[in-house]
């Protein structure tokens, strides 16, 4: 079986590098382009940490289960929310 | 946009990358000197820049300390329910709070990343006794060393505590919180310092982010500072890792000591409105 720590450093290998691209080609692409790619950068995190939660899950690790969906909640409340 | 501008924060990008992942800072606390100090950009818009560079280095410095298991999945995941949360609060209060409390904040973080460095103090003491059931286990391979080490975590409470300040500040200036968790889980925590720099690391991606949207939100984001930012910072991040294995960080720590005690007086001289440009 593979390791969490493998799944989650190419998660968050995938997402940086999805980023990056994206706002390098928005230079030329424009605008709507580099905020997408902003968009993903800033949400590599919460994919880390939600599957992290997955993977604890599936090791039926319930503390660790709990701990990442707390994490995830206020990830999602910091970014729906307008002030 | 000026080319030299973009050569330049690609650069500095780079710089703090490359010493954020060696320290498990992710950076930030570079590139909001550099923003606010250098380029003059407006606190808020210089810590919504900061906050996306602390997401690309932690990301990307991450992903291989985690994958050479020098990271604590479990102590980051824990710690982080405290820096999220103190994270989210804080750009709270930044928005609220004049540019001036902004940049006394920062001053003073500089102030205590710059004493912590110059103490040069660090920890190799570790402990295999739990201390409450909050205790966390963690085991990695030094690669100076070329052995095992195994160590358990002591005083999480304080640890948790910690963390919400950390995240707290981070939501305010920006920078992730590295600067002020590394020492702690270092010398309070007795987390040996490879393993906390690279836990610190792999946690501050996910404290800046949750402090990240609310600024991006309020269109406090120069898309077109941020390519340069990102880039650079990446790549300083991806060879930052690679040297931080083999090097041992004390005259590195002393040279940044004195050059964060620096920018703290710029800093608060700005604030008191002293310097002007």
């Amino acid at each position: 079986m593979v390791s969490i720590e493998v799944v989650l450093s190419w998660v968050l290998r995938t997402g940086v590098m999805a980023g990056a691209v994206l706002m390098a080609i928005g230079l030329f692409a424009g605008a709507n382009v580099i905020w997408l790619g902003v968009f993903i950068l800033a949400l590599t995190p919460l994919l880390r940490v939600t599957i992290a939660g997955l993977l604890f899950l599936s090791q039926k690790d319930v503390k660790y289960f709990i701990i990442a969906l707390y994490v995830i909640s206020v990830l999602v409340i910091g970014i729906l929310i307008k002030f | 946009m000026d080319p030299f501008i973009i050569t330049a924060i690609l650069g500095i990008g780079a710089l703090a990358g490359l010493i954020g992942a060696m320290l498990g800072l992710g950076g930030g606390v570079f590139m909001i000197i550099f923003f606010i100090l250098a380029l003059n950009i407006p606190a808020h818009q210089a810590v919504a820049l900061s906050l996306l560079a602390v997401i690309a280095s932690s990301s990307m410095g991450g992903s291989v300390y985690v994958r050479d298991k020098m990271t604590n999945v479990k102590l980051a995941m824990s710690l982080e329910t405290c820096t999220v949360t103190g994270a989210v609060l804080g750009a709270f209060v930044a928005l609220l709070m004049p540019v001036t409390f902004i940049l006394v904040i920062l001053g003073c973080v500089l102030f205590y990343a710059s004493f912590m460095m110059l103490r040069g103090k660090r920890s190799e003491e570790t402990t295999s006794v739990k201390d409450g059931r909050l205790s966390i286990c963690g085991e990695f391979y030094d690669a100076t060393k070329k052995c095992d080490v195994k160590y358990t975590t002591v005083r999480m409470k304080m640890g948790l505590f910690v963390s919400l300040v950390a995240g707290w500040v981070s939501g305010i200036v920006g920078i992730g919180g590295g600067v002020i968790m590394v020492p702690i889980m270092n010398l309070i925590m007795k987390i040996p310092m490879k393993a906390s720099a690279a836990t610190s690391n792999f946690m501050v991606g996910v404290t800046a982010a949750a402090s990240a949207f609310i600024y991006f939100n309020k269109g406090l984001v120069d898309l077109y500072m941020a390519v340069p930012t990102v880039i650079g910072v990446m790549i300083g991040a991806y060879i930052g890792t690679r040297v931080m294995v083999r090097v041992e960080s004390l005259s590195l720590r002393r040279l940044l000591g004195v050059v964060l005690t620096f920018f703290g007086f710029v800093l608060l001289l700005k604030a008191g409105g002293i310097l002007v440009w």
